[in-house]
């Protein structure tokens, strides 16, 4: 009876210890490592401006179409840094894209597969309009009085959203198939936190401007720099 | 007796099935081969040999025929993307108002169906999952109260955002709207009903605005209204934005004669009292540049004339106001009555077109930002303004509406402009041009030649007459009465 006893501690205890190594994120940041992203564009700004004729309270007079924003040094922002080769469980982490000022906030979001929180924080109408081919795409209004909806992207894709009613509305979401992913702020910085070691191939992606890769070795507790350049 | 009840059963079946409309048939399994060879002859002008919607017509079509590879359907009745095999049959043998998509009931059933069959086959991985039915909310029927409610909710959620305030698609996002392949695409005119392509029975409007048209920036409002039923209460309330049953075009235009002053404002409650007429127009295909999707599909007349002068009242539905602006592509917007110079019974009409190099016609013309104008015309392109006009107008425009009066003379200064003379019937054609839409010129829509007729002249003596003949008919008869009585 003990020894059945203990070989079942033994099963269990290798199972755990199994399931603890494998688990990604930061609870299993003593094995990873970071990657420190810098994502350059040497081209310049492409910022389109349109002038509004409705809800001028709310969106202003001049709808501004960020299609590249480049900052100081070069820097890029609103790439998707990720590493698709990276094994890891999506965690359950909120998303979030806020309709504000007639632009959807933020600009390009990125999540794991699951709920995406729509917010309306305009008070006016908008219809979120996607574009996708993996997950259905959906047309649904949102009025004023609806200001919150759940959407759900079960398949890994990039599914740019629209609204009909201010055509100038432009957002991007990224569906990763793994948690290891950022998108770069105003300096085209992104850091990818607690990657399991390995050699990889990072990938950078920008709505206008496409997809970059370049490999990286990531070490345990490491940080790993990456200097990615976008091209036309 | 038992023969006589097979008869009757048959007849009974007979009647069933001739009162079963497309909507109600049952569906049939379609052999796709089959419909191959259908759809060569029959739809691949437009839709084109691959189902991508590129048609040699395609070109000159808007809304353009529907891309079969996408899978996209903008009529469906299902809560997911899918459309069931009724909603393809259904759309096949109404077609699609307001398109270019006619009606296909001439072809036998079977081939409907086996053209739904082929038709799917273009997108076949997204037929692999079934269409789920969409459940509407319970029925509300319409009321005063219904649709006041809807009302106040298609304010709440900004129908009017694209559809405007009144209905007539004149809202500020509809230069913007575009269909997912990036063809621009207005919104309904929600005052036409009889245009809808999904129909405009009340299910069918419901079911548009619960699951929205697909590939358009029509979304869907199933969640996004306050109450499920709220869907029913904007249903009765877009309902009463159109005449219940298409317009009865008018084949000739009477004039009525009033003996008070005609006032100038289209607005005046006057005009409410007069009984308009509704004149259909095309496009004109016939030379060149051509206007294969005219803006302006009808135009309401309300005519009276008086001893003096005779005034016309036009209402037409335009969803952009627009002067001259030809840098942006912009022209003023437009309406013109014609008339042949001289009218006399017998002889032979101008060319409808404007006129010819040998028959003139006379213009009786508006334009924004111009007014009122006489002119003559040898053709479309040849059109000069006559001197010493003296026909005025007035126009105003609301929420997409046009109204204008023009008023002239009964009588005519020379031999270039008509005079008007009651019970004489006279040939009268219509043209307009929406500026907002590019059109200018040639690139308009118009009617062949209708008819007017001045009523006669009313006068008292029609009250006075009648009760003085009875009057006096009852005098002689109590005369008679009392020299027989003597």
């Amino acid at each position: 009876m003990r020894k059945v006893i203990g070989a079942f501690l033994a099963i269990a205890l290798v199972a755990g210890v199994a399931a603890v190594a494998h688990r990604p994120g930061p609870a299993g940041a003593q094995g990873g490592g970071t990657i420190e992203a810098a994502v350059t564009y040497a081209g310049a700004q492409v910022v389109e401006k349109l002038k509004v004729n409705k809800d001028t309270e709310k969106c202003g007079t001049e709808a501004v179409i960020e299609k590249v924003v480049v900052g100081p040094n070069k820097g890029l922002a609103n790439a998707v840094v990720s590493v698709p080769g990276a094994k890891g469980a999506p965690k359950g982490m909120k998303a979030t894209v806020d309709q504000h000022g007639c632009k959807f906030v933020p600009h390009v979001t990125a999540m794991t597969p699951g709920e995406l929180e729509l917010k309306n924080s305009d008070d006016i109408l908008h219809n979120i309009h996607t574009y996708s081919t993996a997950n259905p795409s959906i047309n649904k209004a949102q009025p004023k009085f609806k200001k919150v909806m759940m959407e759900k992207f079960e398949k890994p894709e990039i599914i740019k959203l629209t609204c009909d009613v201010h055509s100038w509305m432009l957002g991007w979401v990224a569906v990763m198939p793994n948690p290891f992913f950022g998108v770069t702020d105003a300096n085209g910085a992104a850091k990818i936190d607690s990657v399991p070691p390995g050699k990889y191939t990072v990938e950078a992606w920008h709505e206008t401007l496409g997809k970059q890769t370049k490999e990286v070795e990531v070490k345990a507790g490491q940080t790993t720099k990456v200097a990615i350049e976008m091209k036309k | 007796m038992i023969p006589s009840l097979t008869v009757l059963a048959a007849a009974g079946l007979i009647a069933l099935s001739l009162s079963a409309t497309a909507s109600q048939v049952a569906a049939q399994a379609g052999n796709a081969a089959a419909g191959k060879a259908v759809y060569e002859r029959k739809c691949a002008g437009c839709h084109g040999d691959k189902g991508d919607g590129k048609g040699p017509a395609a070109e000159l079509l808007s809304p353009k025929p529907r891309d079969f590879t996408a899978g996209l359907y903008k009529v469906r009745t299902t809560a997911n993307k899918v459309p069931t095999d009724q909603d393809i049959f259904r759309i096949i043998t109404d077609g699609m108002p307001g398109t270019s998509m006619p009606s296909w009931a001439v072809l036998p059933e079977k081939d409907r169906w086996n053209l739904v069959a082929y038709i799917k086959a273009f997108a076949a991985e997204k037929f692999k999952e079934g269409p789920k039915k969409l459940e509407l909310p319970k029925d509300v029927a319409s009321s005063s109260a219904s649709i006041k409610r809807g009302k106040e909710m298609f304010e709440a959620i900004e129908c009017h955002k694209c559809h405007g305030t009144e209905g007539r698609a004149d809202g500020p996002s509809r230069a913007e709207l575009k269909d997912e392949w990036g063809n621009p695409v207005p919104p309904a005119n929600l005052t036409k009903p009889w245009t809808f392509r999904g129909g405009a029975g009340r299910t069918e409007i419901a079911t548009r605005l619960a699951n929205g048209i697909l590939g358009t920036p029509m979304p869907a409002f199933l969640d996004s209204v306050e109450k499920p039923e709220d869907i029913w209460h904007l249903t009765n309330f877009i309902r009463s934005l159109g005449p219940e049953s298409p317009p009865r075009y008018a084949t000739l235009v009477t004039v009525t004669a009033v003996s008070d002053a005609i006032p100038d404002d289209p607005n005046a409650d006057y005009w409410k009292k007069v009984a308009p007429g509704t004149i259909p127009l095309m496009g004109q295909v016939i030379v060149d540049p051509r206007n294969f999707n005219p803006a302006i599909d009808l135009v309401s007349i309300r005519a009276v004339y008086n001893d003096k002068e005779i005034a016309f009242h036009l209402t037409w539905d335009d969803a952009t106001q627009s002067a001259d602006e030809p840098a942006k592509k912009l022209y003023a917007d437009a309406i013109s009555l014609q008339f042949p110079p001289q009218s006399a019974a017998g002889l032979e009409r101008p060319y409808f077109l404007m006129g010819d190099g040998s028959d003139p016609v006379y213009l009786l013309r508006w334009e924004n930002g111009r007014g009122v104008s006489e002119a003559t015309a040898n053709g479309p392109t040849k059109i000069a303004p006559l001197a010493g006009a003296e026909a005025t107008g007035k126009a105003v425009y609301t929420n997409g509406e046009y109204r204008v009066v023009i008023k002239r003379p009964l009588g005519s200064k020379d031999a270039a402009s008509p005079a008007f003379r009651p019970t004489v019937f006279m040939p009268v054609a219509f043209q307009a041009w929406d500026g907002g839409a590019g059109e200018t010129g040639t690139k308009m829509s118009l009617t062949s030649w209708y008819y007017l007729r001045l009523e006669e002249p009313q006068s008292n003596r029609r009250f006075v007459i009648p009760p003085v003949v009875a009057i006096l008919a009852l005098a002689v008869m109590l005369l008679v009465v009392r020299v027989a009585n003597r």
